[in-house]
């Protein structure tokens, strides 16, 4: 531009309208110049590949992160359900438990085997199998009852609460522990009857 | 030109740079005071606002008998509370989709139906105090009750859960496992018989856990710390066969009854080991309700309460004497009716007889004769007595080491006035309890071997080790002839003594002592009703199991006769349970009379 402009002003000015046609000659098309880059020039521009990997793995190590941590919540949402199934499992073990441990107690056991009709046997005879003797008399089983009838051992979790309000520990537990119960008979209608006190 | 063009353009360049890393730097400044210096502190504001605590419980062992059966265990029991603050009408969805909308007051119906209070009673508790945050609405309910008030899902109430102890088994071996007490504040420890005495075997240690949640109540994953593990409290295992002890409890209880006596106690023990099997009392507690017995009953008798215990202690008397060599199963005495010793104090015999008895020594033993066991106790020095009976454990508790236990009361020998020392000779003027007699015929069995009163047989930790498993060694208290020799003598007494009819056992030899025993009345005299025991051994050719059976103040039967049907009943099962064999070689069938 400087050059242009120096040149302007040193030729001498003959008509206002020269100056156009005084310019010089420019052409109708520009011509189209490329600097064409050295194979060295070409091998240093940094090329895409490595720059798409590194993107890509930051991607990718961004995505796995995500999912990672998706996986992890959910572990430990998984890892609070098992939790509270496990809690609810021990319960029921619990109440499982309690049932078969008052069942299998010995005034149970002694008052289900009465009522079934067993007998105790108090004069065993022994087989010594060795030898296939007999040692004893055998006897048929007398029938006597082995608590004849009463149960003088108490065990307050088969039997039915009798005060209700009592302390908190005793009345609810006898009230949601449900002992067997036996069997209602139908009322048998009295017939004849009603038998009235003798009095003096 | 180009100079100049690439210094501007370093400069620019430079420029940026350093602007970079200035940025940078106060990044890395920031990053290193937040994740370095102030780490400490923001981890504990953080903590602080995200931890939640929970107490891991350490439960308490069970304590169990010699082949599992469980006579005590703790379970859990819930307790349900209201925040009457917040008691408003909720919505409540069901499985079809509808919504209804629940009033307090029907909550209070719905609650009061699962837990047996009246819906008044509830409804009564959530608006008592509308201010506060927390009201008891029900303690101490199963996991029946508990789940099906949870099923209901009101959000106004919330849950925690207790231990309690319960006892299976009812008053089987109540006595003996005893029970908990509370002592204030402090959690419930045991306070009676086993519970007691295993009372640091059975606690255990409740452990601590920390972890952060998020905000729904979700623990974020990798944060639960357990800063102190949860150590549950071992098992204690007895000595005890819960079957004989029931068994054992109920004869007891049925004769007592029958004979209209005042207490009674049974005990069971393996002769070649000391175990106890049994230990029956009546009355007996029943742990799950000691509300139901009186205060005074609900300890051991077997452990606790000594008494004089008369005739069955004669077998001592002869076992010393036979062990001594001043005496032999015949040597001959004539039992007057009334004998005076040589210091002026006399004794008689229960039934008058005119005549002298001739009898052998086996004929004093099966008659029980007072005049004859003093006429031959006194052949011994009161010393060498007294020496006898301290080896036999006479006047100090056994090695169980039973809350409360006594060892009876045996008077030192330069204490002992000339009646003291004739009535010793036959089990009067000193005092023992029940355990301690069923020793005496433990070592007279086990060829005078006394070995040590087994109650807990050892203390079972989570991990399987072993603690507290008691010394086994035994003590020769007489010889081994000696104690056969007594033995012999015993099995006369239920071939031919006044009992003999109630103690044969089909099939076995049978060496047993019936006893009738004044009771002192309190003030220094005698009263007049009597203890009843019977005290016995089986089978007598190798004992293997040891009875004794003790009825106070009994009503219809006053002597010995009282407390045999219940050794037959007891030794009869014993020895069935065990299966062990009859006797096969016959018995020596002393001479009594000559």
């Amino acid at each position: 531009m400087t050059n242009l402009a120096g040149a302007y002003m040193a030729r001498p000015r003959t008509s206002i309208a020269a100056p156009e046609r005084e310019l010089p000659q420019t052409p109708k098309t520009a011509p189209h110049i490329e600097i064409v880059p050295t194979r060295t020039q070409r091998k240093a521009r940094p090329k895409i590949a490595y720059a798409a990997v590194v993107v890509t793995g930051v991607l990718a190590i961004v995505v796995t992160q995500l999912l990672l941590s998706i996986g992890l919540s959910d572990g430990a949402y998984e890892i609070s359900s098992l939790q509270s199934q496990q809690k609810e499992l021990d319960r029921s073990n619990q109440v499982l438990t309690e049932q078969f441990d008052k069942l299998s107690s010995p005034q149970n056991l002694a008052a289900s085997a009465e009522s079934l009709g067993m007998v105790a046997n108090s004069a065993p005879v022994y087989l010594r199998l060795s030898d296939g003797a007999v040692l004893g008399s055998p006897v048929a089983a007398a029938g006597t009852s082995v608590t004849g009838g009463q149960a003088l051992v108490p065990n307050s979790l088969l039997a039915p609460p009798t005060v209700a309000g009592a302390t908190a520990g005793a009345g609810a537990n006898g009230a949601s522990s449900a002992p067997p119960a036996p069997e209602v008979q139908p009322d048998v209608p009295w017939q004849g009857a009603l038998p009235s006190p003798t009095t003096r | 030109m180009n100079a100049t063009a690439s210094r501007s353009t370093r400069r620019r360049a430079a420029v940026a740079v350093f602007a970079v890393v200035a940025v940078v730097a106060v990044f890395v400044v920031r990053l290193v005071t937040i994740q370095v210096v102030q780490a400490d502190t923001l981890n504990a504001a953080s903590f602080d606002k995200l931890s939640a605590e929970t107490t891991t419980y350490g439960l308490r062992g069970d304590i169990v008998d010699n082949d599992g059966t469980v006579l005590a265990t703790t379970v859990l029991r819930y307790d349900v509370t209201a925040s009457p603050k917040s008691v408003t009408d909720f919505d409540r969805t069901d499985d079809a989709g509808k919504t209804t909308t629940i009033t307090p007051t029907q909550a209070a119906g719905e609650i009061a139906a699962i837990t047996g209070q009246t819906a008044d009673e509830v409804y009564g508790i959530l608006t008592a105090d509308p201010s506060s945050n927390f009201a008891y609405v029900v303690r101490g309910i199963d996991v029946d009750a508990f789940r099906s008030i949870r099923d209901l899902d009101i959000p106004w109430l919330y849950y925690s859960s207790n231990p309690v102890r319960t006892y299976p088994n009812g008053a089987v071996a109540g006595s003996v496992v005893g029970f908990m007490g509370e002592d204030g504040d402090a959690a419930p420890t045991g306070a009676a018989g086993v519970e007691q005495i295993e009372n640091q075997c059975l606690t255990g240690t409740d452990g601590v856990q920390t972890y952060e949640r998020g905000a729904d109540g979700v623990a974020i994953p990798g944060s639960t710390v357990t800063t102190t593990e949860a150590k549950p409290g071992g098992t204690a295992v007895l000595t005890l066969d819960s079957d004989l002890q029931w068994f054992t409890q109920q004869a007891l209880a049925a004769r007592v009854q029958e004979v209209g006596a005042a207490w009674g106690t049974v005990v069971v023990q393996e002769v070649k080991t000391g175990k106890l099997l049994a230990v029956a009392d009546y009355p007996s507690v029943d742990p799950n309700n000691i509300d139901a017995t009186p205060t005074e009953d609900r300890g051991s008798i077997a452990f606790q309460a000594p008494f004089e215990p008369g005739s069955t202690f004669k077998a001592l008397t002869a076992a010393s004497v036979l062990d001594a060599g001043l005496a032999d199963v015949g040597t001959q005495v004539e039992a007057p009716y009334i004998f005076t010793d040589p210091n002026g104090a006399s004794t008689r015999d229960s039934e008058f007889h005119v005549d002298p008895l001739r009898l052998t020594f086996a004929g004093v033993i099966q008659e029980s004769s007072n005049t004859g066991t003093a006429m031959l106790g006194e052949l011994l020095t009161p010393q060498q007595r007294f020496d006898y009976m301290t080896k036999f454990h006479i006047g100090s508790s056994s090695e169980v080491g039973f809350p409360g236990e006594s060892g009876g009361i045996l008077h030192p020998v330069d204490e002992w006035d000339d009646q003291t020392n004739l009535t010793t000779t036959f089990g009067q003027g000193l005092s023992t309890t029940a355990v301690q007699i069923a020793s005496v015929y433990q070592a007279l069995g086990n060829g005078g071997v006394r070995l040590p009163v087994q109650l807990v047989s050892r203390c079972e930790q989570a991990d399987g080790t072993m603690t507290q498993v008691p010394d086994a060694t035994g003590e020769q208290v007489v010889s081994p002839q000696a104690a056969t020799d007594t033995i012999n003598m015993l099995e006369t007494v239920a071939t031919g003594g006044y009992a003999s009819a109630d103690l044969q056992i089909p099939g076995y030899r049978v060496a047993a002592k019936t006893g009738t025993a004044q009771m002192s009345d309190g003030s220094g005299a005698y009263g007049d009703s009597y203890i009843t025991s019977l005290a016995g051994l089986a089978p007598a050719d190798d004992p293997q199991y040891v009875v004794s059976v003790t009825i106070a103040k009994p009503v219809t039967i006053e002597n010995g006769l009282a407390a045999a049907p219940v050794f037959q009943k007891i030794m009869s099962q014993v020895l069935k349970e065990h299966r062990v064999l009859p006797s096969t070689v016959p018995g020596p069938d002393l001479p009594t009379t000559y």
